[in-house]
């Protein structure tokens, strides 16, 4: 007794000492950031000296490509002479992104410049993770400001502080169908006659009937995805847990599953996995819609769309593809801010860092090496905008294949691929700008006030949403259960506190 | 007679049932091995097959124009394997052997303290702290070797109920009689009595530091430190991620190449194959009798 | 007396000096990678904000650990937990000792060494390739099972992802299988370590193979026996993430079957990423499992000291 008794104290001493340490290391560091916005705003710590290093961390998807320290070089080079910084870039494999994001946030390592996904930002704000940006966007980032209709930039606010800044990309998403065009020739088919969801189904029964060997004809965008998540005739806001029902004005968030088209929704998928017309392993798929298309195990895919898609799809099934629209283009908070850049909260030198990201919307230099490497080496140009890969480079060959324009800032100035449309950024202006605003647009939902239910309520819609809206299970029998449980998990909790989310949003933005 | 009877029957028997239980155990093995040979399009059609409709290279080709990551990768995997087991085997039994002795003040105390570790832990965030911020361990190799492999409470355990049942106290009696120190008694009577549970305990260790991916995704971020298992597990992950975030993965769909099947199964095979090899040398030790043997000679 | 006292304790210290020097290095390991980050476990009842700082967030009593228990859910993962952990570990044991037993009772060298080899092949592979190979043998469309073996007994084929009804067996069987190979290897360590001199006099006593097991190896196992088990029991709460999660491909039809704490907590945090409510979780786990550990070592203690842990 007196032995153990003898050990926890000394335990406990060495403990106590450690966390001694631990916090007073913590206070530090949290010192030295509160004050860093201060030390940078002084110009002495300007262009003149040492360059400060900006560590910019975002995710890839796929193997980091070979001429990532080229492509990195050239970068600092051209911020060494205009803002005074080079630059570290970490690219870090998707499948690691969020642990290693948020580990490094935690422990406050050096990360200057962050990627912020649509999904974790509203958490990431709430967790005190990112610095708010109005005060260095109006001083240091310019081009930032220039390059969005404000409406858009608003999206990514929480009570009235912007946090972070989209990638200019598409802004808006309509929803339809990419499908292989020779059965649409085949058939005959008048892709302009197919408006709604429904009008599919004349076009699936007239393919299956004539091609008995096909397996199935729609099969899931990727793995894990359901085909709601490529159709919606709502505003999600945020994570679908509460919607605004439709695009009309009103401001009143209902729950999506209790609504008559979502019932009317999962009936017809269930229609379509009965009648043949859906992968059968749609619910529990591990691959990637393209893949699975290659393959034959399906002709069709529901799909995001944007300009440019059909050619994109047509890329990926290696043979052209036919894209039918079935629904508007609409804007909504989360398809203007779901990729986007902050800063983090332990930022050394936040100044640099947004000066920095300035020019990754308005430097074409920047962007372009950020979109396509070297020029001469990954690409030739062919004209003003418009690039090819140079004599024996591939696809699957060139040095710098990350082709993730649409992350690093500003996608509408990077240069075109020979065999795009040329006037594809101009179209892509365009479809933002005529799209359908949703009337929550710049709206973030905050849900740690209600995180009990919120854990609750997102198991409960993994169990069943996947399963009812691939088809899967019978929606008579399964639709009413899910209702039920979403209810006793407290659904309705978190709806009332996203409408009063809402309403206040409502009075700020008048 | 009758114990010849008896003891053909329990030949008979034992083989039976082994067989069975290895049949289930090398099966899907061989699936796995062979799905690594057939054609992604065939895979995708109609599924995993012991004998492949179409024959195909194409996923070891694909990690042959990667060889120099890969290569770079087995390198970084073997030392931290090598290293990492030797310093463990090290570690366990310098713990294990004074908690196992009966007659050791507070060795109650000591098996709790290494004990307790087993049932809590902080957590990652904590654990992460404290390697990267207390000791600067980020991306360095020192990382793949140290944190949460390096000595486990388990092991220790295993060691000492190993020492406690199998080292007879005359022995050590003797030994003492005989002048011999505790360090050396420990280095050579006990250890050379011990070889089942150190090859045991090695090869688990070995096992661990192979197929360690965690440490990697954790404080790696350099990809020239990847050890194999991170590569590989990367890609799986990747594909997890897909399905945590619609709005992005259906954003990112042209970019992302997902691994086709075959290549999953490579990557495994791979990463198993060189342990299978390893295997037959911690065996060795798995000798019955090796412990009467040492005593008496 | 307090004199006589001190200098038989320097005696012992003396005599005990080198074994504790052993140790030195074992214990700041632990303390370093276990008990220091524990310290982290105040997480658990803080609202982090890392514009406070860790330390410096606001305390919120147990609001972390809410989320575990408000939901119609808790029962169902609770006993999920505990019924296919409480399977585990009944059936890793026979299976693991049986087969350690035979393993040790085969003559051919040659047989028992590949025996040995190809039963820890399953603890090899990792859990997502294992759900691969669950899905070639279980998928609807290629599926082995729908495609080879039910059409040759006439059968139609049936929704394995969508029918939580066979899942307790199908996760019990993989576990098992995945599993007992390397207990096993264990055990067969501990036999291979016991004197060959009991099984010598015990043969020309005449006791037969059965009571040789019965009365020689299985006694001189049971500490390393009663250990495993103790082991098993304290991470009764906790359950292996990739068995629950990736065999079952994430299907929702198989929640009520295939929903553990451990799942429950990634699912319900995927989106708010509370680093509160996952500690708490873990908090919940070890805690559960330590009580549960302290009762069953107390009553090993009160049969047999020696087996005892602590």
């Amino acid at each position: 007794m007196n032995a153990s008794k003898k050990w926890l104290a000394l335990l406990l001493i060495v403990c106590l000492s450690v966390l001694a340490a631990c916090s007073s290391n913590n206070s530090s560091s949290g010192g030295s950031s509160a004050s860093s916005p201060s030390a940078g705003s002084q110009p002495s710590s300007g262009e003149s000296g040492e360059a400060y290093e900006l560590n910019v961390a975002f995710p890839i998807f796929g193997a980091v490509p070979s001429n990532m320290p080229e492509v990195e070089k050239a970068i600092s080079d051209i911020a060494k002479e205009k803002i005074g910084a080079t630059v570290k870039l970490t690219p870090i494999s998707i499948g690691a992104w969020s642990q290693q994001s948020n580990l490094m946030l935690t422990s406050n390592e050096k990360v200057d410049l962050i990627y912020v996904s649509g999904t974790s930002f509203t958490g990431m704000v709430s967790k005190g993770q990112l610095l708010a940006l109005d005060d260095l966007l109006g001083e240091h980032g310019p081009d930032i400001v220039a390059t969005f209709d404000p409406e858009f930039l608003k999206a990514t606010a929480i009570n009235g502080k912007t946090y972070a800044v989209p990638s200019n990309k598409e802004m808006a998403v309509d929803y339809g169908l990419s499908i292989l065009k020779r059965y649409i020739d085949k058939y005959k088919i008048d892709p302009t006659s197919i408006k709604t969801l429904d009008d599919l189904d004349g076009l699936f029964k007239t393919i299956k009937d004539g091609e008995s060997d096909l397996p199935a004809i729609l099969v899931p965008q990727s793995a894990g995805i359901s085909f709601l998540a490529s159709h919606r005739w709502f505003d999600p806001l945020g994570d679908s847990i509460g919607v605004l029902p439709d695009f009309g004005g009103g401001l009143t968030v209902a729950n999506l599953y209790e609504s008559s088209e979502y019932a009317a929704f999962v009936k017809k998928m269930r229609e379509w996995y009965q009648a043949g017309y859906i992968m059968k392993d749609s619910a529990t798929n591990k691959d990637n819609g393209n893949a699975l298309i290659l393959a034959g195990k399906g002709i069709a895919r529901l799909s995001n769309l944007k300009p440019g898609y059909e050619r994109q799809t047509s890329l990926e099934y290696q043979e052209p593809a036919t894209v039918i629209s079935l629904t508007q283009a609409y804007a909504t908070t989360s398809s203007v801010a779901s990729v986007n850049w902050g800063i983090p909260y332990s930022a050394k030198n936040p100044e640099k860092s947004m000066r920095f990201l300035n020019l990754m919307y308005g430097d074409t230099e920047i962007i372009n090496l950020f979109d396509w490497g070297i020029e001469g080496k990954d690409y030739v140009k062919k004209s003003e905008n418009i690039i090819a890969y140079p004599e024996g480079v591939d696809a699957t060959t060139v040095a710098y294949n990350l082709n993730l324009g649409w992350m690093f800032g500003n996608q509408l100035k990077s240069y075109i691929f020979e065999g795009e449309d040329p006037d594809l950024w101009k179209k892509m202006a365009e479809y933002n700008a005529n799209a359908v605003r949703s009337p929550a647009l710049g709206f973030s939902f905050d849900a740690s006030p209600v995180k009990t239910e919120y854990a609750a309520v997102t198991n409960v819609i993994n169990q069943y949403a996947l399963p009812l809206e691939t088809g899967s299970v019978d929606p008579d029998k399964i639709l009413p259960e899910f209702i039920a449980k979403l209810k006793s998990s407290g659904i309705e909790k978190i709806i009332a506190e996203k409408q009063k989310q809402l309403d206040e949003w409502k009075r700020q933005n008048g | 007679m009758n114990h010849n009877r008896e003891a053909r029957a329990w030949q008979w028997g034992g083989h039976t049932v082994l067989l069975i239980y290895s049949a289930a155990c090398i099966l899907p093995f061989l699936l796995l091995f062979a799905s690594s040979f057939t054609d992604d399009k065939v895979i995708m059609q109609s599924g995993y097959s012991f004998f492949p409709e179409k024959f195909s290279l194409d996923a070891y080709r694909y990690l042959w124009n990667e060889s120099t990551d890969i290569l770079r990768s087995y390198g970084i995997t073997i030392l931290i394997t090598v290293a990492g087991t030797a310093f463990s085997l090290a570690m366990t039994s310098m713990l294990g052997y004074p908690i196992s002795r009966r007659d050791l003040p507070y060795r109650h105390p000591l098996a709790f303290y290494v004990f307790f570790t087993m049932l809590f832990n902080g957590g990652l965030v904590p654990t992460y702290f404290v390697y990267t911020q207390v000791f600067d361990l980020k991306n360095t190799l020192a990382a793949l070797l140290i944190p949460g492999l390096l000595l486990n409470g388990f092991n220790v355990l295993l060691m000492r109920t190993f020492f406690m049942t199998t080292i007879p106290p005359a022995i050590l009696e003797s030994a003492k009689i005989d002048g011999a120190g505790e360090i050396r008694i420990f280095y050579k009577i006990v250890l050379p009595l011990s070889l089942p549970i150190l090859a045991t305990i090695g090869l688990f260790q070995g096992i661990a530091y192979w197929n360690d991916w965690f440490n990697g995704l954790i404080y790696i971020t350099n990809p020239k430190l990847f050890s194999l298992q991170n590569i590989l597990n990367r890609i799986m992950l990747d594909i997890q991620f897909l399905s945590t975030d619609p709005a992005l993965s259906a954003q990112a769909s042209g970019s992302m190449d997902l691994p086709t099947a075959s290549f999953r199964m490579a990557i495994v095979v791979i990463g198993v194959v060189p342990i299978l090899l390893a295997y037959p040398f911690f065996q060795k030790y798995f000798v019955k009798g090796i412990a009467i043997g040492a005593v008496k000679g | 007396m307090e004199n006589r006292k001190a200098g038989k304790r320097m005696r012992l210290l003396k005599t005990y000096a080198p074994l504790y020097l052993l140790t030195i290095p074992g214990l700041l390991y632990l303390l370093i990678n276990n008990y220091l980050p524990m310290l982290g476990l105040v997480i658990a009842f803080k609202d982090v904000n890392f514009s406070k700082g860790i330390l410096g967030s606001d305390w919120i009593g147990f609001k972390n650990f809410e989320y575990l228990f408000k939901t119609s859910d808790a029962y169902v993962i609770t006993r999920n937990t505990i019924l296919y952990n409480s399977a585990f570990i009944v059936l890793n044991l026979i299976v693991a000792v049986g087969v350690a037993i035979l393993l040790n009772e085969i003559r051919s060298k040659l047989m028992a060494r590949f025996y040995q080899s190809v039963v820890l092949l399953p603890y090899l592979i990792s859990m997502v390739i294992v759900s691969y190979l669950g899905y070639a043998v279980l998928s609807m469309d290629t599926g082995f099972l729908n495609k080879t073996v039910l059409p040759l007994f006439g059968m139609d084929e049936i929704a394995w992802y969508n029918e939580p009804k066979y899942w307790p067996y199908i996760l019990t069987f993989i576990h098992t299988w995945k599993g007992a190979g390397f207990l096993c290897v264990v055990y067969l360590a501990a036999i291979i370590g016991i004197d060959q001199e009991y099984y010598e006099a015990a043969t020309l006593d005449g006791a037969s193979k059965r009571q040789q097991i019965r009365s020689i190896t299985l006694p001189l196992i049971a500490p390393v026996i009663t250990m495993m088990t103790l082991l098993a029991i304290g991470r009764i709460f906790y359950s292996d993430f990739g068995l629950f999660y990736q065999v079952p491909m994430d299907s929702g039809s198989l929640f009520n079957a295939t929903n553990v704490i451990d799942t429950y907590v990634y699912r319900g945090l995927m989106q708010l990423g509370d680093i509160g409510m996952s500690s708490a979780a873990g908090m919940y786990q070890s805690l559960v499992g330590f009580v549960l550990v302290l009762l069953s070592n107390y009553v090993v203690r009160k049969f047999n000291r020696e087996n005892a842990l602590f």
